[in-house]
């Protein structure tokens, strides 16, 4: 594809305008927004996924790299149809009320966006409320809940709550939690599905959870047929 | 306060990029005038002892006071002061790729393997073993991958060679498996010989060797001032040559030098600057690297020792005497006593490397690889000590303050409670402000544990091994290779 190999090389080099110009270039030639997509930016943020497992591309690369591929993404969402979407999940996320640490959040967001999930940060301070209204809206794989004050952990299971109560909580919708002052025991306290300690692992974990969960229904799938 | 400073404006400006130490100065300059006044006074009463006889004649007619009879040499003031003036202040020891070249001058550091020791731990057994050739070329061959190695300095003597072809054999097979610089022990005069032929044939004739020399030895002095007969005769051989050889002094304090630190700096001063004297009567402006390997003899057990801080504080204060007289120095530093990679051979290893590294010591050798008092090497711990050098590298770098680096506006537009892990002010600068460490082990438990748990020393193991497997050093040429296979039947395949 056209421009294709350019795309991508901004992506990784973290060029935000070039990814979007280059991106918009495209549609007005006429390439299919899918195309773009697939073959473009999702190709330049694996290429940079890989090359931060080499130890090769460091946070700070990896989160700049992160917002090229949002803004090419950006300019190329309202063209895009629900089934050209490629990504490997999606995953709504911010840092509960009274909380205003983004720095966390925004790791785990860039590491979601370099493995190819979709990624929708609400930001800081989200009350309850708005992460249920955006679980209902964009009905993503994962909702990540960040907090990194011991007086402002206490949110979680607010949302979590909420969300039960929706009848929101459960498969496709896991959650999960991260931030210095949580760990897994109050992960499990709380009912949140996953804790993780980091970023990277973060990201490990959700692919295990999706892989099982696509080889479950791939199970069912036969088992009904 | 640099001694030959006052004689002849020597240093000139180099624009190579290498770490600069000179901060840890466990001397101060009163202390540097005195050891250089009592090394002076030492020089000439009672002087040295020196076992070869075409020496003693060199010396005679260059001005010393000689008692053939009692084969001594007293070096007046003057004369010292003369060779210390023809010693060329910067030697350069080139690899054979320009890259791996190095300026040894002022406090520039350079860090690198050692030698010479008889015995290896196996990598695949750790088990304890007689050296080979095979150690020889798989040990330059990591030293060529390991990114923090400076400098290759023949490690093992293969114990399976002769004396005769011992000196041809370690130089060719390292050179053939590494592109930077090779340092070695000599054995013969004949090796000596030999071995500026092979090294000639490689840089392309041995005008070409002397600009560039991919090659450079080392003989020793006898503590107490002592010349033997067969070292002295090397010494003089390299030097007619016009190699850049070291002739280093290894007074250990409180057997072969006084039982005091500054009385050992001084001997080892002295047994040092009478090797120059001596290279440099034998050829005037012939390149001479300053050199120590002082440390101290364990009063327990009467064994030489090899990771003792006393040897780093030594190490320092005698590149400490080289700077004041101008001339760069073949220090010592980054060994250890215990018998395998551990946390001793680690602790021991860090501290003399960091003093050594952080007082500007040019060249300093047996950073890498060496255990048990220096007669054995291991390759994991080559990988280790890799990174060992590589954090004292970053040390000896220090801080740069500059209005980039205060960051102000950087600071401004951030702004309170903002962060700086995406500003491009960040991106810039972390990779050459942070020392990335190829091996430690930064992982949360978690992820340690299901990547088998394992600790450095394994680790290290698997670095070593999968560089072995993969690592191909630029290849000579193989015309080359053909002539001088021809030329000396004596190299092993």
């Amino acid at each position: 594809m056209k421009y294709s190999w350019q795309i991508s090389s901004a992506i990784q080099a973290g060029e935000v305008d070039r990814s979007r110009e280059l991106v918009t270039r495209s549609l007005r030639e006429g390439l299919a927004p899918g195309e773009i997509l697939d073959k473009a930016l999702m190709p330049g943020m694996e290429a940079v996924g890989e090359k931060f497992g080499g130890g090769e591309m460091f946070l700070p690369e990896v989160m700049l790299s992160a917002s090229a591929f949002q803004a090419g993404l950006e300019a190329l969402r309202p063209w895009l149809k629900a089934d050209d979407a490629s990504f490997r999940g999606k995953i709504v996320l911010g840092t509960v009320a009274g909380d205003i640490h983004d720095l966390g959040k925004n790791l785990v967001a860039a590491m979601f966006t370099a493995n190819g999930f979709e990624v929708i940060d609400l930001g800081v301070n989200v009350p309850a409320e708005r992460f249920v209204a955006a679980v209902e809206e964009h009905r993503p794989d994962l909702l990540g809940l960040s907090a990194l004050l011991t007086t402002t952990m206490s949110r979680m299971p607010e949302v979590i709550r909420l969300l039960q109560k929706r009848g929101l909580h459960g498969d496709p919708c896991r959650v999960i939690i991260g931030g210095a002052p949580v760990n897994e025991e109050f992960a499990a306290s709380i009912g949140a599905d996953l804790y993780a300690e980091n970023a990277i692992e973060a990201v490990r974990m959700v692919r295990r959870l999706l892989l099982r969960r696509k080889r479950g229904e791939a199970v069912a799938k036969v088992g009904a047929g | 306060m640099p001694y030959a400073r006052s004689l002849r404006s020597r240093r000139s400006d180099s624009i190579t990029v290498q770490p600069e130490g000179g901060t840890y100065r466990p001397l101060n300059n009163g202390d540097i005038k005195a050891v250089h006044e009592t090394t002076v006074r030492l020089l000439q009463d009672p002087g040295i002892k020196v076992g070869n006889l075409e020496a003693l004649e060199l010396f005679a007619a260059g001005g010393a006071r000689v008692d053939f009879q009692e084969a001594r040499v007293c070096i007046p003031r003057g004369m010292l002061e003369d060779a210390i003036a023809s010693a060329p202040s910067r030697v350069t020891l080139c690899g054979r790729e320009e890259r791996y070249d190095l300026v040894l001058e002022g406090t520039r550091t350079y860090m690198g393997t050692g030698g010479t020791v008889l015995n290896v731990l196996d990598p695949e057994t750790g088990v304890r073993r007689p050296a080979t050739l095979q150690d020889v070329r798989d040990l330059a061959r990591l030293a060529d991958a390991l990114e923090n190695i400076h400098f290759f300095m023949l490690p093992v003597y293969p114990t399976e060679l002769t004396a005769e072809t011992v000196d041809i054999n370690r130089f060719w097979w390292a050179l053939n498996n590494t592109a930077k610089h090779v340092m070695g022990g000599v054995y013969t005069c004949d090796g000596v010989r030999n071995v500026i032929r092979i090294a000639g044939e490689i840089a392309g004739g041995i005008e070409r060797l002397r600009e560039r020399p991919i090659v450079s030895m080392v003989t020793c002095v006898m503590s107490p001032l002592l010349m033997d007969e067969t070292y002295t005769a090397l010494l003089m051989e390299v030097a007619r040559h016009g190699i850049p050889v070291v002739c280093p002094a290894e007074p250990l304090a409180g057997a072969t030098g006084p039982g005091t630190l500054a009385g050992t700096v001084v001997i080892a001063n002295a047994e040092t600057l009478s090797g120059i004297v001596l290279a440099q009567l034998v050829n005037k402006g012939t390149p001479t690297i300053y050199g120590t390997v002082a440390s101290t003899m364990d009063m327990k057990t009467g064994s030489y020792l090899s990771g003792n801080i006393e040897m780093g504080l030594l190490n320092a204060a005698a590149a400490q005497m080289a700077q004041f007289y101008c001339l760069p120095i073949y220090a010592t530093a980054g060994m250890s006593d215990s018998k395998l990679p551990d946390v001793q051979t680690g602790y021991e290893k860090a501290a003399t490397a960091i003093i050594t590294a952080l007082a500007g010591a040019n060249f300093i050798h047996d950073a890498a690889g060496f255990l048990e008092f220096c007669t054995t090497i291991a390759y994991e711990q080559l990988v280790i000590d890799n990174e060992i050098i590589g954090i004292c590298m970053r040390a000896v770098r220090g801080i740069e303050v500059n209005e980039e680096t205060l960051a102000e506006e950087v600071i401004r537009r951030v702004g309170p409670g903002g962060n700086f892990l995406t500003d491009v002010h960040t991106l810039t600068h972390f990779r050459r402000e942070f020392f990335f460490p190829p091996l430690g082990n930064r992982q949360s438990r978690k992820e340690w544990e299901q990547a088998g748990a394992k600790d450095t020393a394994a680790r290290a193991r698997e670095r070593a091994k999968e560089i072995l497997a993969r690592h191909r050093p630029p290849p000579i040429d193989p015309a080359v290779v053909a002539r001088v296979r021809a030329a000396f039947p004596a190299l092993c395949d």
